[in-house]
């Protein structure tokens, strides 16, 4: 038995809200919200875990996210995909479970890596030996600006694109069913 | 989820803060008797709380989602030590403010009453996942994914694991429940702002303390071999 006396001295350090606060994305999108209003599937298909960092008048691409150079598709932890039953992701196929999404921005593409080592933090200790698979795909540029960094998941006639949007630029991921 | 810089050294109690504390409350109770009763204010993203800033996909959200890991910061261990160290558990929850509302209590001025079902949280229901076996009050909780809710009283909280998963935290399937267990209520002084659960150190475990407003419980959870 755990004395609960003995926690209660402890002096716990209460963490303070995050300035990139984490968000859940689902597919289908708001899953939740669709199996509260008994509208949902039997299990959702997939769900991103992320932080949203902001623009704060800044240039990211190019600037604060260098080209060519690993990001962690979000802030603090690593981003995390799971995939609740087996998909294909650009016609290869994924096995259920959770994963880390990468993304190397460049110009005009991004290259999506899809890791296996999982519950990490950022992309400090990025290693290409976990690569499951990576995937180029063309950058489309936005009109307006997006403020806060999103990641959120599109229904598609195969399956849904998982898009990610900030500044002016939109990415996506197909993934297939 | 970010390494704090700031630390609260010393929340846990002078005899001053406590008598701040409760004038503190007696006033925010006095202030809050002309609020509008909000059941749903930890619910419907709260319309009473205006959103600073829009964005045209999804708006940042009022009550933002957090994450804790046992071994605490386990993401900054794994990147600096690799898989040396093992993972035990993690929660999955949003963190309400309090916002000069009042939060637990008898009936329905309070935004979490006595003896009805809180989502521990914000938005979708709060999720905990043990990473392998443990054992809580006694009972053994198999590695996997669970909802946690609990049903708030003056001196305990019912805490409650729940196998219906990946549901919005006003959805409760209480025949899915898993395991219940009873935890005292302790005071927390200077009162928490933001719902918060942090995992603590305990000989055989660890505790999951969880905070808001003038109150915290801890859930005690032994590791298995």
């Amino acid at each position: 038995m755990i004395g609960v006396s003995a926690i209660s001295q402890a002096q716990p350090r209460v963490p303070e809200m995050d300035k990139s606060p984490m968000d859940m994305s689902y597919f289908p999108a708001n899953y939740p919200v669709l199996k509260l209003q008994g509208k949902a599937p039997a299990a959702p298909i997939a769900r991103i875990i992320y932080g949203r960092p902001q623009r704060d008048n800044r240039q990211i691409f190019g600037k604060l996210l260098e080209y060519g150079k690993v990001w962690r598709l979000g802030a603090n932890e690593s981003t995390e995909l799971e995939f609740f039953r087996n998909v294909k992701i650009a016609g290869k196929p994924v096995k259920k479970g959770r994963y880390t999404l990468y993304a190397i921005p460049d110009s005009s593409t991004w290259v999506f890596v899809l890791s296996k080592s999982i519950d990490t933090w950022g992309a400090f200790d990025y290693n290409a030996a976990n690569d499951i698979l990576r995937v180029t795909v063309p950058v489309e540029k936005q009109a307006e600006s997006v403020e806060d960094f999103s990641l959120f998941f599109d229904k598609t006639d195969t399956g849904c694109m998982l898009i990610a949007e900030w500044e002016y630029v939109k990415a996506g991921l197909p993934i297939s069913l | 989820m970010g390494i704090c810089e700031s630390r609260i050294t010393n929340i846990f109690v002078s005899m001053k803060i406590k008598i701040h504390a409760l004038v503190l409350l007696f006033v925010l109770a006095i202030i809050s008797c002309n609020s509008k009763k909000d059941i749903k204010a930890t619910t419907e993203s709260s319309e009473n709380l205006q959103s600073v800033k829009t964005n045209p996909y999804t708006n940042l959200d009022q009550s933002p989602m957090d994450m804790i890991y046992y071994p605490e910061n386990y993401p900054i261990l794994r990147m600096n030590h690799g898989d040396t160290v093992p993972l035990v558990a993690r929660v999955i929850y949003s963190r309400p403010h309090k916002k000069g509302r009042q939060i637990f209590g008898e009936g329905n001025a309070f935004l979490c009453p006595y003896g009805k079902i809180w989502r521990l949280g914000a938005n979708e229901a709060t999720e905990i996942q043990f990473f392998k076996n443990v054992s809580i009050a006694g009972t053994n909780i198999p590695a996997g994914d669970y909802v946690m809710y609990c049903i708030p009283h003056a001196d305990r909280w019912t805490i409650v694991l729940n196998k219906n998963l990946y549901t919005w935290g006003l959805h409760v399937d209480e025949t899915k429940d898993f395991f219940r267990t009873d935890v005292p209520v302790m005071e927390q002084t200077p009162p928490a702002e933001d719902f918060t659960m942090i995992f603590v150190d305990a000989s055989g475990g660890a505790g999951l303390l969880m905070t808001w407003d003038n109150v915290k419980v801890v859930l005690p959870i032994m590791f298995l071999k």
